[in-house]
């Protein structure tokens, strides 16, 4: 753990002091330890600190939304990305600007309200007799149903391309550009989030042994799944809302996480919180530098990062059971 | 005709027989119209020769230049394609077209066959870099003029606009119209020289995540120039490009000229200026400091083409600039 915050760390710098644009490390570095410097004072402080704050949440929210339903379906490849969560959302933002809307708060919550609406579709089909035993079905349920709404968000920005150049933004989500004050926008909902984790990790670890030992030890299995349920679409809601669509980190941190926590979901969430920044904020580094003068988009990194472990996951001869 | 539409509208390319009686069909229908008219001449083409003869009557335009060149010349064409990023012809030709309207032929990359079909052309305006598969099938409904394409320079559209004019049997009003652009741009240039604020320039679209810089070989690119100003892509934008990738914030900075025009395909420009100004990174550029930001129409700036619509981006130049 303490490796992992080290990293972290380590990482945050580095996101501090690379770029896209004319201010390199060096000059950064001198920056930092008090040179005056307005040009590299701006670059460092307003365009590469809140993105790397809004980093460092995004993979936090990420991260354990992808534990939390991996837990919930029981299934290693359960992802918000993959099974159309993040879609879900990208789709009603997307709805919800061609109807006219603009407010960062309302944004917010319609993006909350697809999560919630495509993770319940993902969790049906789940508990579809069959699929939900076989976690390969599910991602190919959740493949189907986030190429669906990929597809009708295209519709949209077909539609009305006038608008084209904002829904763009959420096809595929990115971290350049965005402020602090998108950032504060969806803290309280991610405070919500964190609660809610906190009360039902308990409950969480004992459905892990089996509905009735949940039930006997005085659990309400079904409650469970629905505030992880609400929890998930609120993370990755508020996610989805800062950084647009951002598939895989949920697939990849959780992997990473049970790797060094082990089974236990209580121990697996704590990790999450180090290694979905160090994921999202490594990608949105390596994003910056490689087109430079230009950027990719950081949904196009982590999945770059993500295809791979996805395919190491299922190739692998047992699926690890949750 | 209906005969002769219908076995025109299921000929496929590579399908010997039928194909080749909707080309004598085609053929036969076209001399039939044109029997009135002796005056035939040879255009060449990015498909090679064309012979066209008389004056067409029904015009399908399916390119924003020739669009503009058409009305320019005074023929008001039966179709044409949208401006991009609308749903209909740009605003600005809108004013030059009164009441009727041309049909939509759909957008520029995906022609609408059928409905340039259903206009019975006689004469067929298409763009520069009109796809073979698309020739085949529009030159066998009409005599289609595809400008012989070259590398992306501010000043294409002339030799296209007069390509057209030929085409449409009116070289001497494309002539005039070219000549009325010359000689605006002149007189622009030259109280922007006696103002003294000519300087360097830049063209960008403002996408949410940044900017995308404009070729310095656009269209309205060349007229900035013509109007004496110093226009710039800070060497962002490949040789073909059209436009540069998003450029990070970071490098907002290469923007930074004496003046910049921010496209925007919404009809509301301020509402462009207003999202770009939420972003610190551009609210600190000398040049927005200074208030020299043009918001312009991307519809008009971006995406048109012809005389028309040099006219009307001068206008623009000259109202921003000399307040």
């Amino acid at each position: 753990m303490l490796l992992l915050l080290t990293a972290l760390v380590a990482v945050s710098l580095v996101s501090l002091l690379i770029g896209a644009g004319s201010v390199g490390p060096g000059r950064a570095i001198a920056l930092l330890s008090g040179a005056q410097d307005s040009e590299a004072h701006f670059i460092v402080w307003e365009l590469r600190a809140p993105r790397t704050l809004i980093g460092i949440v995004v993979g936090m929210a990420l991260g354990v939304a992808g534990a939390l339903l991996q837990a919930v379906a029981r299934n290693p490849l359960a992802e918000p990305g993959l099974l159309g969560v993040s879609a879900g959302a990208a789709f009603a933002v997307a709805l919800a600007l061609v109807l006219g809307a603009s407010a960062a708060t309302l944004r917010i919550s319609v993006a909350q309200l697809g999560a919630l609406m495509g993770c319940v579709c993902v969790l049906s089909v789940a508990r579809f007799r069959g699929v939900g035993n076989d976690p390969i079905r599910l991602v190919l349920a959740g493949a189907a149903f986030s190429g669906l709404l990929a597809s009708l968000t295209s519709l949209i920005l077909l539609y009305d391309q006038r608008a084209a150049d904002e829904i763009r933004f959420w096809v595929i989500g990115s971290l350049a550009g965005r402020r602090l004050d998108d950032l504060l926008s969806v803290l309280p909902s991610m405070l919500v989030a964190s609660i809610i984790v906190l009360l039902i990790a308990r409950p969480l670890a004992a459905l892990a042994l089996g509905e009735r030992v949940a039930s006997g030890l005085g659990h309400h299995p079904n409650l469970i799944r629905w505030l992880v349920v609400a929890c998930v679409a609120l993370l990755v809601g508020a996610a989805t809302a800062i950084a647009g669509p951002i598939a895989f980190v949920g697939l990849v941190v959780p992997f990473v996480a049970r790797a060094f926590a082990g089974p236990d979901i209580r121990r697996t969430l704590w990790f999450c919180l180090p290694i979905g920044p160090l994921m999202v904020l490594s990608a949105d580094i390596v994003s910056r530098v490689v087109v430079a003068p230009s950027e990719l988009p950081l949904g196009v990194l982590t999945a770059l990062c993500g295809a791979p472990v996805l395919i190491a996951v299922v190739r692998a001869r047992r699926l690890p059971m949750l | 005709m209906l005969a002769q539409i219908t076995s025109l509208a299921f000929a496929r390319p590579k399908r010997g027989r039928l194909s080749m009686a909707a080309a004598l069909f085609n053929v036969l229908f076209i001399s039939a119209l044109g029997v009135s008219a002796a005056h035939a001449r040879t255009l060449e083409t990015a498909f090679g020769d064309v012979e066209i003869e008389g004056t067409p009557e029904r015009v399908v335009t399916l390119y924003e230049g020739a669009l503009d060149a058409a009305v320019a010349a005074g023929v008001k064409p039966l179709g044409a394609v949208t401006s991009r990023g609308g749903d209909n012809v740009a605003r600005y030709i809108e004013a030059h077209l009164g009441d009727d309207r041309p049909a939509i032929m759909g957008v520029v990359r995906e022609i609408n066959i059928e409905a340039v079909l259903a206009q019975q052309p006689d004469l067929i305006l298409a763009p520069a870099q009109l796809a073979d598969e698309q020739y085949q099938l529009l030159s066998r409904i009409a005599p289609t003029v595809v400008p012989p394409t070259q590398p992306l320079a501010p000043d294409n559209w002339k030799a296209e606009a007069r390509l057209y004019g030929e085409a449409l049997n009116r070289q001497a009003a494309i002539d005039d119209a070219i000549a009325a652009v010359e000689q605006r741009a002149a007189e622009v240039s030259q109280t922007v020289d006696e103002a003294g604020v000519a300087g360097s320039t830049f063209l960008i679209r403002w996408m949410p995540g940044g900017p995308m810089v404009m070729s310095e070989n656009l269209f309205s690119a060349g007229l900035l120039a013509q109007a004496g100003l110093d226009v710039q892509d800070a060497g962002l934008v490949g040789e073909r490009g059209v436009h540069s990738d998003v450029l990070s914030l970071e490098n907002l900075s290469q923007v930074d000229g004496d003046w910049l025009f921010l496209a925007t395909l919404n009809e509301d420009g301020q509402a462009a200026l207003e999202s770009a100004k939420q972003s610190s990174a551009f609210t600190r550029l000398n040049v927005v400091q200074q208030e020299r930001v043009v918001p312009v129409d991307g519809q008009l700036w971006t995406s048109a083409n012809g005389p028309l619509a040099a006219q009307a981006i001068l206008d623009e130049i000259e109202a921003a600039l000399l307040p």
